[in-house]
């Protein structure tokens, strides 16, 4: 696959602290692929960076091989986010378009098309002030793919929206990519990110945690666990095949199983002492991964030690 | 430049399509000419309830024509008539009634030199004084019956005046006298009001610029634009923006204030116009502009709100008016070392040239250009300063900028 952007060894500091230290990603077309990390991890920074707002103090970013950022090629929807007040919809946006120097005809035409889509059909002429805040965030991600981007960057997408919206956006991102469109997310929302992606690179306070594929970190990282609600002694508990660790909270008890476990055949050795109320497999969640991460509970870290 | 020119074409039109912008285009000049005609208004409205002042002449003499013409060139609000009427029976007539007065031209006070005037008990204040423009003509009028020539006449009625004329500063007043006297001055001061009125109004749009940078980190939409163009692209395109909203500005309020001056002070104002002059002034005019476009921008931008600014930013939208703590004394002496001082302090040396300019017969050009090249040197400076101030400024949400921080900013 072809790479749109190729992030390489990014350092920046703040008044002497380290924010990101030493990242690399790529970013291919036709993919998307998610940024993420706790808040203050430098996910909003490394896009800055990306976007020339700011300069990384050491490393490198090309476009395509450039170091020049193609401007007109990108669409950027940043986290922090706003329109004019008191301008109407289809100014700001031609406005927009006419920056990245996208012929206003067709950004009319396009605009007009996106808004019917996004259910803001006979806005074109309202005031941005008389936007709720959900239509004001339709009108930016319009505005940010209107001039058809070759790259797109969108830092929260979801924040905010309703969930009729969030598969509206969703549903849209996909068409982009599915079109030829590099895309760069960041989001909070674990389970879109899961749904969305197939890419993702988790940053934790400037460092690389994970990257690589969907699939793959699924594979590597989201083992099974089994939930047990009954009491159960943690000795019996630990003492099972397979168990990894365990946490245990009144009467519920997490089994942590390890990668190469066999599902069906671990379930059929349970011994009959356990109480069991109720009883759940499934795989740890993009969300459990992360909130592991952003907690330091060092459980990847065990993990990561053993894939070791 | 293409994108600046994009952004400048925006500032306008989203400027120009704003309602309070509007109002604020029209109104500015609007309330300026009302407040500086208010005087004229109120002064104008009283020769309006005068009633004029009848007149009652007793004409002995055969004076009554020159008497008409007289009035008439000096434009009295007089109602002249001719009377018969007895002495005793005009007094009657004087105590009922109002605003009229009884002139007698007899022989008796020619030869006097004594002219009685009877007036109502109400009357003009104003009357008395005007009663004496009759003096020279009806002196004229007396010589030329005792028999003298044209040219004994004119010597007579020669005024002699006592001319001040001081030894050690002979050069300097003969200098003033031209002032005064040599040139019309207002060649001088009409193109300068004009001058005056673009700085006025430019420097009234980059106030507009501070609300506007301010606006770009309150709205949040500094980093979605940022994404298709550069901070220093946006920087320039907002002064250029602002800069055709202030030549608006100007020529709505000129397209005001001419007419009225046209009608009220009844001058030639294009004649005055078109001069060399204008170009310099309109050249200080826009370097004033510059400089202050330069200082709102960046101050602008380290602002989250208009309504927090804090001292050290409050005090920077001040400086535009420090020009005005000067036009006292640049007024009464406009080559001492105040006025001097002005012109060579980069935020009052638009103000204070302009107006020195205005007042000097001869112009300092050594002085003139040396406060232009401190212009433009603080100018590059200043965009420098407000670039970098811009640049980090405009993505900081949420706070305003201390002057440390600034500085920080500026030193990086």
């Amino acid at each position: 696959m072809d790479a749109f952007l190729k992030v390489d060894y990014l350092k920046k500091s703040f008044k002497n602290v380290e924010v990101l230290k030493g990242v690399s990603f790529e970013v291919y077309k036709g993919e998307i692929m998610a940024i993420l990390g706790p808040n203050g991890a430098g996910k909003s920074t490394t896009i800055r960076n990306i976007m020339g707002i700011m300069y990384p103090d050491e490393g490198s970013i090309t476009f395509q091989g450039h170091t020049e950022i193609p401007r007109n090629k990108i669409g950027y929807l940043p986290e922090e986010r706003g329109l004019y007040k008191n301008v109407k919809v289809m100014d700001i946006l031609l406005y927009l378009a006419e920056l990245k120097n996208y012929p206003i005809k067709k950004a009319k035409e396009r605009a007009l098309t996106y808004l019917k889509k996004f259910g803001l059909e006979g806005k074109e002429n309202s005031s941005v002030e008389e936007l709720s805040k959900g239509m004001g965030q339709k009108v930016q991600f319009i505005a940010s793919i209107l001039h058809e981007p070759e790259f797109l960057i969108l830092d929260e997408p979801f924040s905010g929206l309703d969930p009729v919206s969030q598969e509206l956006f969703k549903e849209e991102i996909r068409n982009l990519a599915k079109g030829g469109t590099a895309i760069l997310l960041s989001s909070h929302q674990m389970n879109l990110v899961e749904e969305m992606c197939d890419r993702l690179f988790l940053i934790h306070r400037g460092q690389k945690v994970i990257y690589g594929s969907m699939d793959n970190v699924k594979k590597e990282y989201a083992n099974f666990k089994c939930t047990i609600r009954g009491k159960n002694n943690l000795e019996i508990l630990h003492g099972l095949p397979e168990v990894q660790r365990v946490e245990q909270q009144e009467e519920t008890s997490i089994l942590y199983l390890t990668k190469d476990v066999n599902v069906a055949s671990w379930l059929k050795h349970l011994p009959e002492q356990l109480e069991i109320n109720e009883l759940s497999i499934d795989r740890i969640s993009l969300h459990e991964i992360f909130i592991d991460i952003a907690t330091d509970k060092n459980m990847l870290r065990e993990e990561v030690a053993i894939d070791a | 430049m293409r994108n600046a020119m994009k952004v400048a074409k925006w500032e306008v039109k989203r400027n120009l399509r704003n309602k309070s912008f509007l109002i604020g285009l029209f109104l500015t000049p609007v309330l300026f000419l009302a407040f500086m005609f208010l005087g004229s208004i109120f002064g104008g409205s009283e020769p309006e309830e005068e009633v004029s002042t009848r007149v009652l002449i007793s004409d002995e003499l055969g004076v009554t024509d020159v008497i008409e013409e007289t009035v008439a060139a000096h434009d009295l609000n007089w109602e002249l008539e001719t009377t018969e009427i007895g002495y005793e029976e005009i007094l009657e007539v004087l105590k009922e009634a109002e605003n009229t007065a009884y002139i007698v031209f007899e022989q008796e006070g020619f030869e006097n030199g004594v002219v009685p005037v009877h007036t109502s008990e109400e009357i003009s204040p104003y009357f008395m004084n005007q009663v004496q423009v009759l003096e020279v003509p009806l002196k004229t009028l007396q010589m030329k019956k005792l028999g003298l020539t044209e040219e004994q006449l004119a010597a007579f009625s020669k005024q002699l005046t006592f001319e001040e004329k001081l030894i050690d500063e002979t050069e300097e007043t003969a200098e003033e006298e031209s002032n005064l006297v040599g040139t019309d001055p207002l060649e001088r001061i009409i193109p300068g009001a004009f001058a005056g009125i673009i700085l006025l109004s430019i420097i009234f749009s980059g106030m507009y610029i501070f609300q506007s940078a301010s606006q770009e980190k309150k709205d949040k939409v500094a980093e979605i634009v940022l994404s298709s163009l550069t901070a220093a692209e946006l920087m320039q395109g907002k002064i250029i923006g602002y800069f055709i909203l202030g030549m608006i500005q100007a020529v709505v309020f000129l397209g005001f204030g001419i007419p009225i001056a046209l009608w009220k002070l009844d001058i030639p104002i294009f004649d005055y116009l078109v001069g060399p002059e204008i170009l310099l002034y309109v050249l200080i005019a826009i370097l004033g502009y510059l400089l202050f476009a330069a200082l709102f921008v960046g101050v602008g931008a380290t602002m989250a709100d208009m309504s927090s600014a804090g001292n050290f930013q409050g005090m920077v939208m001040m400086l535009p008016f420090l020009p005005f703590v000067f036009i006292g004394p640049v007024i009464s002496d406009p080559s001492g070392l105040i006025a001097q001082i002005g012109t060579y302090i980069p935020f009052t040396a638009p103000g204070v040239l302009l107006l020195r300019l205005t007042f000097l017969e001869e112009w300092p050009w050594i002085e003139i250009v040396i406060s232009l090249v401190i212009l433009i040197v603080s100018i590059w400076l200043f965009m420098k300063l407000a670039g970098k101030i811009f640049k980090t400024g405009i993505l900081m949400y949420g706070k305003n900028a201390t002057p440390k921080e600034i500085w920080k900013w500026i030193r990086s």
